[in-house]
């Protein structure tokens, strides 16, 4: 266990845990943009800087993201400290001129007392803070189906060649985790589509409800060895299934106590 | 793990009490939230089935979870969503052969049964004891025919 | 010649002794510059027409052994040059048409080409370069064989000593012994940050976790510079002998060279010299048969300025992405595949061998306290004479901009002088006493770097400047955080304004703040020094750009929106010249009257200004 002063409170933490998970389990607001216990941290919305010092540095401040800073014995520090802030605003203020469409951010700024961006705004932008979640989520489920390209200010997110991504299976993580909700997908009947690239769902062939794309339950049973046959039938189909066969077996139990 | 369910089915009227009751326990923000349980209609007329996660041996959640956010908690043997873990992919509901992994859609989360900590409230407010969390091995509950 | 491996010290002295006698056969070496400024001027070109000039012409007492392709020679801006040593005789700006004489009248009747040396702006001709001022005030340890050995043959590199550090290093000091030789030195990193070599080397070396690998930095993506490419190609061996140095230091056995995209004949060179030493054992396997071995390897650059950065460039070699890693632990401690791993910059190893073979204190005596040794630069710009240029740490920017840079050209005045790459800063005038070392320049507000210099005139408007390297880190910026990205891209949009007479001196108070901001919380070195450009310019130039916000104009000249283009109507003669050169059909008038430009139609390009002989178009 490690021991450290988070605005004036003493906290134990455990030794390797980031300082922003700390930090949130105190109910403290530092906004976090790029953070995800899914994936290894980024910092890349640098929105969790806090200022750290120790006693022994001697009045020295050091300013660090608290999402990959990982927790140290007798660190003090202060997430609300005037430079802290003022940067944060700051930041807040750059992602707004980047995304002034973004309902997100809008409200994110608005938190900071900002309404309007003080930079230049994008002209026709995406919205997309580019925080690398989408990717870094679909490399981590082992797709790895798009990435970012370019550099600087062009930076963004795409598919291999800006074609439908081959290795995506449509499982919308992407989509769903997106902070600023910018990946576009549509669902119709039993088809979906994501990157431009088409799917089937499975339908249910019990009730007839739509389930996960056939790509993916394919995917799943071959990484993850389940037999596909789980995949055909929806939740509520599963339990209905279930009770049947539990009263089945509550059936016979009801006979054999007659018996004895 | 020493504790685990024990369903009797044709106790079961139905009532839906411990549905609410875990309704009740997994509320969010003040209000009730998605219950894990439910009692199910069985193949017979009059006869309904609580249906919740039995915390498999070797569950078919956690292995579809490509992520690793279900595992299970040594203390009272649930398998367990992280949900700063998950990323709502969906495969756990899709893969559950009991449909025991839930979409909550109106919180947008995927949940599933957890055991209320070691304490499950739908056993405890079972009023037929159609449900009952107890030891393994302790005599089945009498059955009222 | 059938090579046998060198498998003892006393093997290396003996090759060394062979290879001294092959040189002093010839009485008389003809260097031929093929560095890249050379090449680029056609020394390819020159070294084929003396290849054929030699053989037809068969010159007494001079074989076509006796030339030499060096690396850069140093004095660029005179190239293509052709040295005859030892008489060190300098021939400048030497033409395919000039060889012939040279071969004639030079190597044939041992005389001189007159009207081929050098002659200073102050009309002095000298003979041999090492009397010219470009010359006489450098010393140089790096680049200490560049222009005086055939750029990629190791029995040349032997033959002045080469790899007799390595083996003085194994045979007679322990890894210990060598990283306290290289603390004592005070080497500190060449390629930007100025760290103590030394140090790096023994907090690598204690760690248990192995394999520990060692990088060599040869991404150099400064614009301008060539330093590293100029050792790369020119003396490749002192690179591969200091990284062998350093990893017997550390424990090391693989090594990677981390070579731009852009440099294919480093690529090539270091390939080949990686090979060479292989087959002489000097590199490889049980290293002159001791139990010593080690690998070094080739990587070519992700072609991105942000891949010179020590963590992006690690992901890099390791066949990821070349982003920067936004983690708090020190690529010492996890570094290339997160193993310890020690990361220097080209020039850091080319200094590694002398220190070995002439002892840390030799060394640590040279320069300034806190900055030992020497600094290369790729002196640029508006100086007299540009080139590769090694001084000791403490040397004055004064001395390297007018002792050795001969000063501004076309003696205009002297406005600034920019160190440090695209994110370092711009030094005025009255820091010209400066002393160029590590800790004073930073103090100043620019920076070492890794070497570039570029030198200003009054013709140099800062604004533009600032403009030019932010745009330059906006392209360049990996685009992974949020400061960098998009802070660095409002900066400079925020400087376009200025430039455009568009800015109010809020402008001015929102740059600064913004730029504290990218400073603090960016994630990687290219975004905390990002701001420099604008920082260091404000900070010596604060009248120019409030000239550019108060009374919209730029007193340079050089931003276009604020300039205007008119005709002096005394100084006219109407020749029609400049109407000619218009392409925006902006000026009118008859052949012998005077003309005029209509304002509104004048894009400012400024073709009028350059063609008209009688200096009749007046920039305001
Ligand atoms: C954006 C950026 C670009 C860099 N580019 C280079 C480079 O091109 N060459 C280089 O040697 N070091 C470069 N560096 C410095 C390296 O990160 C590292 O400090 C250096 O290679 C260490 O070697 P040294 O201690 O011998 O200088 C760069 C740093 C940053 C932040
Ligand atoms: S698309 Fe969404 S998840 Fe992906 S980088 Fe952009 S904001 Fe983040
Ligand atoms: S929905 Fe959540 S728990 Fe289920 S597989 Fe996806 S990430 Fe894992
Ligand atoms: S949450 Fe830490 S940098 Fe984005
Ligand atoms: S390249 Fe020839 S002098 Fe530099």
């Amino acid at each position: 266990m490690v021991h450290l002063t988070i605005d004036g409170t003493r906290v134990q933490a455990k030794e390797g845990e980031m300082l922003l998970k700390v930090i949130k389990q105190l109910g403290i607001d530092v906004p976090s943009l790029c953070d995800h216990d899914a994936v290894e941290p980024f910092g890349a919305c640098r929105l969790c800087l806090v200022e750290i010092t120790k006693q022994s540095w001697d009045g020295w401040k050091k300013y660090v993201t608290s999402c990959l800073y990982p927790v140290e014995d007798g660190l003090i520090v202060n997430t609300q400290a005037e430079k802290v802030v003022e940067a944060r605003k700051t930041l807040i203020d750059l992602q707004l001129a980047r995304c002034p469409g973004s309902p997100e951010i809008q409200q994110l700024a608005a938190d900071y007392g900002i309404t309007q961006t003080s930079y230049e705004p994008k002209i026709d932008s995406d919205n997309c803070i580019l925080c690398g979640l989408c990717t870094r989520i679909c490399e981590h489920m082992g797709f790895a189906a798009i990435s970012t390209v370019d550099r600087g200010p062009d930076r963004r997110i795409a598919s291999p060649l800006d074609e439908p991504p081959p290795d995506c299976i449509g499982c919308l993580a992407c989509a769903i985790n997106c902070p600023t909700n910018v990946i576009p997908y549509t669902e119709k009947g039993n088809k979906r589509t994501i990157w431009d690239k088409e799917f089937e769902l499975i339908t249910c062939s019990k009730c007839g409800r739509k389930t996960i794309t056939r790509d993916f339950a394919r995917a799943l049973s071959k990484m993850r060895d389940i037999p596909e046959a789980y995949f055909e039938v929806c939740d509520a189909c599963h339990r209905a299934e279930t009770a049947t066969n539990m009263g089945r077996i509550a059936g016979w139990s009801r006979r054999e106590e007659a018996a004895s | 793990m020493t504790n685990r369910f024990v369903v009797t089915p044709n106790l079961c009227i139905g009532c839906r009490t411990c549905e609410l009751a875990c309704s009740f326990r997994h509320s969010v923000n003040g209000k009730p939230g998605q219950t894990r349980i439910f009692a199910v209609a069985g193949p017979m007329k009059e006869m309904w089935v609580p249906v919740t996660c039995l915390q498999c041996e070797d569950p078919a959640c956690a292995k579809s979870c490509l992520v690793d956010a279900i595992s299970r908690n040594e203390e009272t043997g649930a398998m367990e969503i992280d949900q700063e873990k998950c990323v709502k992919c969906m495969a756990c509901v899709a893969a559950c052969p009991f449909g025991c992994s839930i979409h909550d859609q109106q919180h947008h989360m995927i949940v599933k049964c957890d055991l209320c900590g070691g304490e499950p409230a739908c056993a405890q407010f079972c009023p037929t004891k159609a449900l009952v969390y107890q030891p393994v091995g302790s005599a089945k509950p009498k059955v009222v025919a | 010649m059938a090579i046998t491996k060198v498998a003892s010290p006393k093997d290396l002295d003996k090759l060394q002794k062979q290879c001294q006698t092959e040189q002093d056969k010839h009485k008389r070496k003809l260097m031929v510059c093929c560095g890249p400024g050379c090449l680029a001027n056609g020394a390819a070109e020159i070294v084929t027409e003396f290849k054929s000039q030699l053989k037809k012409k068969r010159i007494k007492g001079f074989s076509v052994e006796a030339m030499k392709e060096t690396g850069c020679h140093g004095f660029c801006e005179q190239g293509p040059l052709v040295v005859v040593e030892p008489q060190g005789t300098f021939y400048t700006r030497v033409k395919k048409k000039d060889v012939e004489r040279i071969v004639e009248e030079t190597l044939r009747n041992n005389k001189v080409v007159d009207d081929l040396l050098y002659t200073a702006p102050d009309e002095k001709t000298y003979r041999d370069y090492r009397e010219i001022p470009f010359y006489k005030h450098q010393k140089r340890i790096a680049l200490r064989n560049l222009g005086h050995i055939n750029q990629c043959d190791i029995r040349d590199y032997i033959a002045v000593g080469g790899y007799q550090a390595l083996a003085k290093a194994l045979n007679k000091m322990s890894p210990s012994k060598v990283i306290e030789e290289v603390k004592t030195s005070g080497l500190r990193g060449r390629g930007g940050g100025g760290f103590p070599a030394g140090r790096k080397w023994e907090s690598c070396a204690r760690l248990e976790e192995r394999p520990h690998y060692v990088i060599c930095n040869g991404d150099e993506g400064d614009p301008g510079a060539f330093m590293d490419r100029a050792i790369m190609e020119g003396d490749p061996h002192s690179v591969l002998e200091g990284m062998a140095i350093c990893a017997y230091a550390v424990d090391s056995s693989e090594g990677y060279i981390y070579v731009r995209e852009e440099y294919p004949l480093a690529v090539q060179f270091l390939q080949e010299a990686i090979r060479e030493a292989e087959e002489y054992g000097l590199l490889g396997d049980n290293i002159l048969g001791t139990d010593f071995s080690f690998h070094i390897k080739i990587s070519r650059g992700g072609g991105a300025f942000v891949c010179g950065e020590s963590s992006a460039l690690m992901k890099s070699v390791a066949g990821e992405v070349g982003e920067p890693r936004a983690k708090y632990i020190r690529s010492v401690q996890k570094g290339l595949y997160d193993r310890p791993t020690v990361l220097n910059n080209v020039e850091s190893y080319a200094n590694v061998p002398v220190i070995i073979d002439r002892g840390g204190k030799w060394f640590a005596k040279i320069g300034t306290e806190t900055s030992a040794g020497t600094k290369a630069f790729s002196l640029v710009g508006k100086v007299v004479n540009g080139g590769l240029i090694e001084v000791p740490m403490g040397t004055t920017l004064r001395e390297i901009v007018f002792d050795i840079g001969g000063g501004i050209r076309n003696d205009r005045p002297f406005k600034a002088v920019q160190t440090g790459g695209p994110s370092g800063g711009c030094l005025p005038d009255d820091k010209l006493d400066l002393s160029v070392d590590f800790d004073t320049l930073t103090k100043a507000g620019s920076m070492m770097g890794s070497g570039g210099m570029i030198v200003m005139d009054e013709g140099t408007c800062v604004v533009d400047v600032a403009k030019y390297f932010l745009k330059f880190l906006v392209d360049e910026s990996c685009g992974k955080c949020t400061p960098c990205r998009e802070g660095l891209y409002q900066l400079y949009l925020l400087a376009v304004k200025i430039s455009e007479g568009m800015a109010t001196e809020n402008d001015l108070d929102k740059m600064e703040q913004l730029s504290g901001v990218i400073i603090d919380a960016s994630l990687c070195g290219l975004g905390k020094s990002g701001p420099n450009p604008f920082l260091s310019t404000i900070r010596y130039f604060r009248d120019e750009y409030l000239t550019h916000i108060r009374d919209k104009r730029c007193p340079a000249g050089v931003c276009k929106a604020l300039i205007t283009y008119e005709v002096d109507a005394q100084a006219c003669d109407g020749c029609m010249a400049c109407i000619h050169a218009c392409a925006a059909n902006a000026i009118s008038g008859k052949k012998g009257e005077v003309h005029t430009i209509d304002q509104t139609k004048c894009d400012k390009c400024g073709a009028c200004f350059a063609v008209c002989n009688r200096h009749a178009i007046k920039v305001a």
